[in-house]
């Protein structure tokens, strides 16, 4: 699984750093480092939606209050 | 074009207690590329000497880049200074750097400590010519210069410092010369080694100076060449162009933003890999195979603006951006130390994304980063170019 954190400046602002570094933590926690691949790219475009983070290609907006929620639902759930 | 450049930085600490600073540094560039240095020493401290040097040290650096002689300047300085009520003497001190097409320097100097002129890293005993104009007794001297020669200008609050304190006579010059040799091997810039010097005699007037004390200076080296892209241009049709232009020319190439650099990606068509490693609160760098350096946009840029700010007056933030790993050190590193002739791609694009009223960036403050950071480099001695797209 490929997974995209947006790095880009609104998506910065608005807590990239806290969502890549919540996700890094969930990986671990859970082994998953093997089958996740986790990367950062500059804006997609859907700053609106931010923070933008995909998942093998489709588009999730997170925040780093929901990122808990978004790994269990959308990460979590599809590797099981 | 000539190869060498002069960079140049200064720094003061005033007297213990003052508001204002007794010395004052001048620069005046001239047309064909000749600079006009001038550090004046104002009798006493706080606002009269600063009155007193600040007018002297404008007249000098002003008439002598008009092409003056030597001697009118200083008759001007006698008649127009004020003349002080309690020592009934209008006076102020001067060195004058005036570094002529880059290749000779003509040194002059009135009372204050003489200039140290290190080459090669050492010490160079360089030859004084005694004049006197209107009854003071002035050196002038020419030298030619050469790759890496450092001047270094001073008031009297440095070789005073530590005076009862550390020492009984002073910091000697024979001692500052030894510890400015030292620092000048670590291939620090002018700026920096201003400061350094500044905040030694700081120190050693143990935090309360007994005078002003200044620094200034002037670094002889290469010119070196980078180039900055930042924004893609306001005409989607001009993106080749822009790229074309930008990767034609010679230096280092740094690019700021995701979208301009997702651009330079598809035209130099090589992947453009970000990085998550997060370093302090300035967004992560990129790696893209034929630009030296990757960053993100306005975030990144700002706190560079802010870094050239400290740069040219205060220099606090040094230790932050010289050592730091981020985005915004990065660039201060390439464009503070390295760089002498900087030039400036700028695109006008308007992000749409950055449209929104939350965010606490528009197209305005980006336009203005670069008006601003232009400026600040400026004051560091670098030649700037900035085109528009």
């Amino acid at each position: 699984m490929k997974m995209t954190v947006c790095i880009g400046s609104s998506c910065h602002i608005k807590g990239s750093r806290p969502v890549v570094e919540r996700i890094q933590a969930l990986i671990a926690e859970n082994n998953l480092s093997d089958r996740i691949e986790l990367g950062g790219t500059f804006c997609m475009g859907k700053c609106q939606q931010g923070v933008c983070v995909t998942v093998d290609g489709e588009l999730f907006s997170v925040s780093p209050e929901t990122v808990n929620d978004f790994f269990e639902k959308n990460v979590k759930a599809k590797l099981a | 074009m000539n190869e060498l450049c002069c960079e140049i930085g200064y720094k003061s600490v005033n007297h213990a207690g003052e508001q204002l600073c007794g010395d004052h540094v001048d620069v005046v560039e001239q047309e064909d590329g000749s600079t006009v240095i001038v550090l004046a020493d104002g009798l006493g401290s706080g606002v009269k000497a600063s009155i007193l040097s600040t007018l002297t040290s404008k007249i000098i650096s002003t008439m002598l880049a008009a092409g003056l002689s030597l001697e009118e300047c200083v008759e001007t300085i006698a008649a127009t200074l004020p003349v002080c009520s309690v020592r009934g003497v209008a006076y102020s001190t001067f060195t004058i750097l005036h570094i002529i097409q880059n290749r000779t320097a003509e040194i002059i100097q009135y009372d204050n400590p003489h200039v140290i002129f290190l080459r090669d890293g050492e010490n160079y005993d360089y030859p004084k010519t005694e004049m006197h104009v209107g009854g003071k007794l002035i050196y002038r001297s020419l030298i030619h210069l050469q790759e890496d020669d450092v001047m270094i200008a001073m008031s009297d609050g440095c070789p005073h410092a530590g005076i009862g304190i550390g020492y009984n006579f002073g910091w000697k010059r024979e001692d500052i010369i030894s510890f400015m040799e030292a620092m000048n091997l670590c291939g620090y810039s002018a700026k920096v080694l201003s400061t350094l010097l500044v905040d030694e005699c700081f120190k050693l007037y143990g935090g309360e100076p007994g005078d002003d004390a200044t620094s200034c200076v002037v670094r002889m080296r290469k010119r070196i060449p980078m180039n900055m892209l930042f924004g893609p241009p306001s005409n989607r049709d001009d993106v080749n162009r822009m790229m074309n232009l930008f990767f034609a020319k010679e230096g280092k190439h740094i690019i700021c933003g995701g979208t301009t650099s997702s651009l330079a990606a598809k035209w130099l068509d090589k992947p453009l890999c970000p990085s998550l490693k997060f370093e302090g609160d300035i967004p992560p760098i990129a790696t893209l195979e034929g630009v030296d350096l990757v960053t993100e946009g306005v975030i990144t840029v700002n706190r560079v603006v802010e870094y050239a700010k400290d740069f040219v007056g205060e220099n606090n933030r040094y230790d932050e951006w010289s050592r730091q790993k981020d985005g915004a050190s990065l660039i201060s590193q390439l464009l503070f130390e390295e760089a002498t002739d900087i030039t400036f791609f700028v695109g006008r694009a308007i992000n749409p994304a950055h449209q929104n009223p939350n965010l606490p960036i528009n197209f305005s403050i980006k336009m203005n980063l670069v008006q601003e950071l232009s400026e600040a480099l400026q004051k560091m001695g670098k030649r700037i170019k900035v085109s528009y797209f």
